[in-house]
């Protein structure tokens, strides 16, 4: 079996395109680690691994229609994302707005400096424990660089709907943010 | 903070955020092994539908004929008409010979070698008839094959010893040739039952006769149908080969001209983006089912007992008698106005391996118009290059 870190990107790709198994694998544990992030923002960890498992078996199926254009890695990233949208339109998550409309609009700013001292994990942590709808729009929008016209017509919402949506999320996120900072204060 | 930097700050954090994940690496195996499986089970059953009609009509076409209750191909009913000698008007042989010459239908005194077509009755053709159904009983006369003509023939005066008699100057020049060229042509006079499939070349790619462009739009063909909940939006959408399966019977004309018709399926299989119900779907599956009549022309150059080449021209109409979605979990149907109308050119050659079964290939270019059908790879390259295969059986 040829060693794993031997393969360039483009072996790599060429021979999953011919279904190699071993080159699978290799892609697999290459990029598992950066992929289930996004899935965790997305779903949470609860429902992130059955993602992650889809999206790769999406990832072997539709390798042979990477042309090249764009990173690869950012390729795979928006395979990963339409999977987790799958996902939360299938448990029709993304109907369900009762928590959204508890989340108060955005209140007071951060302070400057905070943000240096949290880590990705802790971010990570908590975009994943915001309601679905709220995560949703914050990910496309924020992180994926989706316009709220995108945003609305991947989720089913209108435009308004999005911008509302992400400016609780955003407020919720400082609270958040600031109660995990404060207590590393106090630690 | 202002919004913008915290966005940028936070966006910085996840793009680099990295985790080990549970392994899933067992699970996506088994996925790709299945997966492979219902790839490998996909063609075998089609090979195995396709196998099981072809086997299915030869069966019909064989058997049909031994049966004296099923004897209906008209060749067989003019050739061993239950007429006994006593019934038939038996002139000299002299006289026979002598009207053949009159009519130069030399073709005419060696019936029991080539198929007949139904206006065969009309002609005279007393002298081995009359023999071959005295010594060969109905059911048992397979007089169309070489193998029965010889068994039938010792009971028959043979014409050519009976020319030998009479003398060959007796006889116009092209007498026996044209006798073999007679029969050669009457083989392009058999009607003939096709089973047909299809090879079409499909390119998303920029391939042959591919057409890039944007999808087509809402307004056009493309759409999902007429009172479509779908809508597709994806610039590049993937098309799987079309299968076509069908039968067609051609009829002769003239020497060189037959007309063919029949029914013909098709599967076209689709996969794009596309909004259901406004909400956007990631490679959702789109399946038709095509119900169609072609009606073709062809014109045969070449015709000798074991080849065959022809041009052809053909159109056909199909109606879309189902549509499927299949999205995530759901499968939605639509409904499908209108039909497809096509029209198409191409020669063919057929190989006749036994007297009355052969295969046809027929490569052909067809074009498909825009009658507002749902986005398939007819729609998306209405230009197509073809390859049409099967069996031929003539009857």
């Amino acid at each position: 079996m040829r060693e794993p870190s031997t393969y360039t990107e483009a072996e790599l790709i060429a021979s999953c395109v011919r279904k190699d198994r071993t080159a699978q694998r290799v892609l697999y544990e290459r990029y598992a680690s950066k992929m289930y992030p996004v899935c965790v923002r997305f779903l949470g960890r609860e429902d992130a691994k059955d993602v992650l498992q889809d999206g790769f078996l999406t990832v072997f199926d539709k390798i042979d229609t990477y042309k090249g254009d764009g990173s690869f890695e950012g390729w795979m990233r928006k395979i990963f994302v339409n999977a987790s949208l799958m996902h939360l339109r299938k448990s029709d998550v993304l109907r369900r707005t009762e928590d959204i409309a508890e989340v108060p609009e955005a209140g007071g700013v951060l302070e400057h400096g905070v943000l240096e001292q949290i880590g990705s994990q802790e971010i990570l942590n908590l975009v994943a424990e915001l309601p679905a709808g709220l995560r949703s729009v914050f990910n496309l929008f924020v992180v994926e660089g989706y316009s709220h016209a995108e945003v609305g017509a991947l989720l089913g919402i209108t435009e308004q709907s999005s911008r509302s949506q992400l400016s609780r999320a955003r407020s919720l996120l400082q609270e958040k943010i600031k109660k995990l900072y404060n207590g590393k204060k106090r630690i | 903070m202002e919004r913008n930097e915290f966005d940028e700050r936070l966006r910085d954090l996840l793009d680099g955020a990295t985790e080990t994940a549970p392994d899933v690496w067992e699970g996506i195996a088994r996925g790709l092994d299945r997966r492979r499986m219902l790839v490998i089970l996909r063609r075998f059953s089609v090979a195995a539908a396709a196998a099981a009609a072809m086997l299915a009509i030869a069966l019909l076409v064989f058997r049909g004929p031994r049966t004296e209750n099923q004897v209906v191909a008209p060749v067989e009913t003019a050739q061993v008409s239950p007429v006994t000698i006593d019934e038939v008007p038996v002139a000299p042989i002299e006289e026979q010979i002598a009207t053949f010459t009159q009519h130069q239908a030399v073709a005419q005194a060696k019936p029991v070698r080539t198929p007949v077509q139904p206006v065969a009755p009309a002609q005279p053709q007393p002298v081995v008839e009359t023999p071959v159904a005295e010594e060969a009983p109905v059911a048992d006369a397979p007089a169309e094959t070489p193998a029965a003509v010889s068994a039938a023939q010792p009971a028959v005066v043979p014409v050519d010893e009976e020319a030998g008699k009479l003398g060959a100057e007796d006889l116009p020049a092209d007498f026996w040739t044209a006798d073999e060229a007679s029969a050669s042509r009457t083989r392009t006079h058999t009607s003939q039952i096709s089973i047909l499939s299809n090879l079409t070349t499909v390119s998303s790619e920029g391939g042959l006769f591919y057409k890039p462009g944007a999808m087509h739009s809402s307004s056009q063909s493309g759409k999902g149908g007429a009172y479509s909940l779908v809508e597709p939006v994806d610039s590049s959408p993937k098309f799987y080969m079309p299968l076509t399966f069908g039968l067609r019977v051609d009829f002769s004309l003239t020497d060189r001209l037959s007309i063919g018709t029949g029914l013909t399926y098709t599967y076209l299989v689709s996969r794009y983006d596309l909004l259901y119900n406004k909400v956007r779907y990631e490679d959702a599956y789109n399946q038709l089912h095509y119900v169609g009549i072609p009606l073709s022309l062809s014109y045969h150059f070449v015709q000798t007992r074991r080849v065959g080449v022809y041009a052809s021209v053909a159109g056909a109409v199909e109606k879309c008698v189902s549509q499927r979605y299949v999205i995530g979990s759901e499968t939605p149907k639509d409904a499908v106005r209108g039909v497809q109308w096509s029209t198409q050119a191409g020669v063919g050659v057929e190989f006749w391996f036994v007297p009355r079964v052969g295969i046809y290939f027929d490569p052909s270019l067809a074009y498909f118009f825009d009658n507002s059908q749902p986005l398939s790879i007819r729609t998306h390259q209405p230009l197509q290059a073809k390859l049409e295969a099967g069996f031929r059986f003539k009857i």
